[in-house]
């Protein structure tokens, strides 16, 4: 199991009246060395198999070599299987529903299998995620990890079906999903993501699919610790505005939280391996008088019943506007990032929706965050999509002729987040 | 163990109080409950040099604190800078003889239209026959009507420092600032200061304030 360190970042001070209390955290885990072949894992791969996936024929293709290459990363005793889906789901390997401890050879014949796939048929992506449920019933107690591959939207079940298997799989395992081509839906895989903890991403390129494969699977065999979460406790008369993890990604956690007893509340995080993860909390306190001090918040790690790690959140009341007036380096940064991800979201809806002015402006302020914050990484995706004129004050003057494959980039990376960087 | 708080909570965590987060230990007696603000009675028995009560939350102001007892307010700051702009419309016909635009007559009851600019971005157009669209937050549609305006002509945005830009998107007969005849570029953002006249149409006039 893993070790956590949680460290908090904030200005405990605030003016007289002030009721508002904001803290990055930052949650940092050691893997612990000596047991890094605990086979305490499960793993499947879901691979869309649908008729679309034949063209071009090269798509089908790259997607059995790549599942071939996450079998490779499987370690050995990890319970793996395989899933194909189109309109129904089929466990390709092994036969039954079940799953097979990884082996030499369980692998190799997980491959041969994996060889004879063909693609045919619709796209039900909940039948699979339900399939796949199913088979890690198998894996009680273990990390749980899938991957899920598609090219196409879901067409083949409802939305409410799809939300209704998201509900049933919550909690249970975790999914990185993967689009690839430029058929599928983003805001579609960015849910299923979202609900199930996992990443989303497009593979512009069926050539790139093995490589995505590969780290996706070594990550996941490098999860020490499943279902971590964040507990909060926040005392009378406080209220949680929001929490959201803020790095390497944004993600909106206010509404996953359970109430675990009066004043306590915890966000789910998933399963950790040796890594490093930010959290913005913000905290709505009684107000006090000046002089006052009060601890507004403690953040913890919670794994099974026991808190491994926390830290505390303050504030104090003070009359000197010099303290009050601060804003915390990291608080303001990770805004400034939520609302990068924000802008990009909401300029990239407006131009579906052909409104170029609300398009323009937003990307133009995304633009501007970018480059105030040095994310170089979501700025290269934004000038794909606008001519920059000048970052410093977001003057931007949006494409005329944008490939869906980049604004579908942009829109999948736009929770990516960077770090503060050093010195002010 | 357990541990008391200054407000009497039976807390189970010893550094603050698991209850109301005070910190235990900041009292020296722990059974003993503050008395909270005793700051009201010396409103009350101070010698009362009648001040005016706080302009933020109303709360009465005692002596000469700087900051108001109820909200916080600092009374030596200086009054907040009025940052709020606004848009004012009209008819401008200096503008329409120079234009001098063929078949458009000079409206002959022009009210003048205010509008706050309280968004972000506030597009500037004729939104008529345009069902389904996001609505204009300045629509020139209604008599009198310029026709010289575009559906979508341009935008006043909002910066960084609080005050607007305009940029013209791509409209017909273009958008012209102050006394310049040169139309702006097509989607490049302006600055405006307190009282440019934003020209568009055959004899519309946008005079931005800032109030």
């Amino acid at each position: 199991m893993s070790t956590f360190e949680v460290e908090v970042f904030q200005n405990e001070y605030l003016p007289a009246g002030g009721t508002e209390v904001n803290a990055i955290v930052t949650v940092s885990s050691a893997g612990v060395t000596g047991t890094g072949d605990a086979p305490d894992a499960a793993e499947i791969v879901i691979v869309d198999t649908s008729g679309s996936m034949d063209v071009p024929r090269a798509k089908m293709q790259a997607a059995r070599d790549a599942t071939a290459v996450a079998i490779d990363c499987i370690r050995d005793g990890v319970l793996f299987g395989l899933i194909a889906g189109n309109e129904r789901a089929r466990h390709v390997y092994p036969s039954g529903r079940g799953l097979e401890p990884a082996s030499e050879q369980s692998r190799a014949a997980a491959k041969q299998a994996v060889g004879k796939l063909k693609a045919g048929g619709g796209t039900a992506i909940g039948t699979w995620l339900r399939a796949a449920n199913d088979a890690f019933a198998a894996a009680a107690g273990r990390v749980c990890h899938a991957i899920l591959l598609t090219d196409g939207a879901n067409q083949h079940e409802t939305r409410e079906q799809l939300e209704a298997t998201l509900a049933v799989c919550e909690g249970r395992f975790q999914c990185d999903c993967r689009g690839v081509g430029t058929d599928w839906e983003v805001s579609e895989l960015r849910r299923i993501a979202s609900v199930l903890l996992g990443s989303v991403d497009i593979i512009a390129d069926p050539a790139e699919m093995a490589a995505d494969f590969r780290s996706m699977t070594e990550v996941a065999m490098g999860k020490t610790t499943g279902s971590v979460s964040l507990r909060i406790w926040t005392p009378q008369g406080a209220r949680v505005q929001f929490v959201r993890q803020v790095a390497p990604t944004v993600e909106e956690l206010t509404g996953r939280a359970t109430v675990a007893k009066p004043l306590t509340a915890d966000y789910p995080t998933g399963s950790w391996g040796e890594e490093s993860r930010d959290y913005q909390v913000c905290i709505e306190v009684p107000m006090h008088q000046v002089g006052d001090e009060m601890l507004a918040a403690r953040v913890g790690l919670l794994h099974g019943e026991e808190v491994l790690s926390q830290g505390l959140i303050k504030a104090i009341w003070t009359s000197d506007q010099q303290l009050s007036t601060q804003i915390s380096r990291e608080v303001a940064h990770y805004t400034g990032q939520a609302e990068l991800a924000e802008c990009i979201q909401e300029g990239l809806e407006a131009r579906k929706a052909g409104d170029n002015a609300t398009a323009t402006f937003k990307l133009g302020r995304a633009v501007q965050l970018a480059a105030a914050s040095g994310n170089d990484g979501t700025m290269k995706l934004l000038a794909a999509v606008v001519d920059v004129e000048d970052p410093a004050t977001g003057t931007v003057r949006l494409r005329s002729e944008i490939a869906d494959v980049d604004e579908m980039a942009l829109d999948t990376r736009s929770t990516r987040t960077v770090r503060v960087g050093p010195g002010a | 163990m357990t541990a008391t708080c200054p407000s009497g909570h039976t807390s189970a965590t010893a550094d603050y109080c698991d209850q109301c987060g005070a910190p235990i230990g900041a009292l020296a007696v722990p059974h003993q409950p503050t008395v909270e603000l005793p700051v009201l009675e010396e409103i009350e028995t101070a010698p009362s040099e009648v001040r005016e009560p706080c302009p933020a939350c109303g709360a009465p102001r005692s002596g000469d604190d700087r900051y108001c007892e109820g909200c916080g307010h600092d009374f030596l700051a200086p009054p907040p800078q009025k940052t709020d702009w606004e848009a004012v419309v009209s008819a401008d016909r200096t503008q329409f003889e120079r234009l001098q635009a063929d078949g458009i007559a000079f409206p002959g009851d022009h009210r003048e239209q205010r509008f706050a600019l309280d968004a972000p971005l506030m597009r500037i157009g004729r939104q008529r026959g345009r069902a389904g669209q996001p609505p204009l937050e300045i629509d020139l549609t209604g008599a009198p009507e310029d026709p010289g305006i575009s559906r979508l002509h341009a935008a006043l945005e909002r910066r960084a420092d609080g005050g607007y830009a305009i940029r013209d998107l791509g409209s017909t007969n273009g958008t012209m600032l102050n006394d310049d005849p040169a139309p702006l570029g097509r989607d490049t953002a302006v600055p405006l200061v307190d009282g440019d006249r934003i020209r568009i149409g055959a004899w519309t006039t946008i005079i931005v304030r800032s109030r």
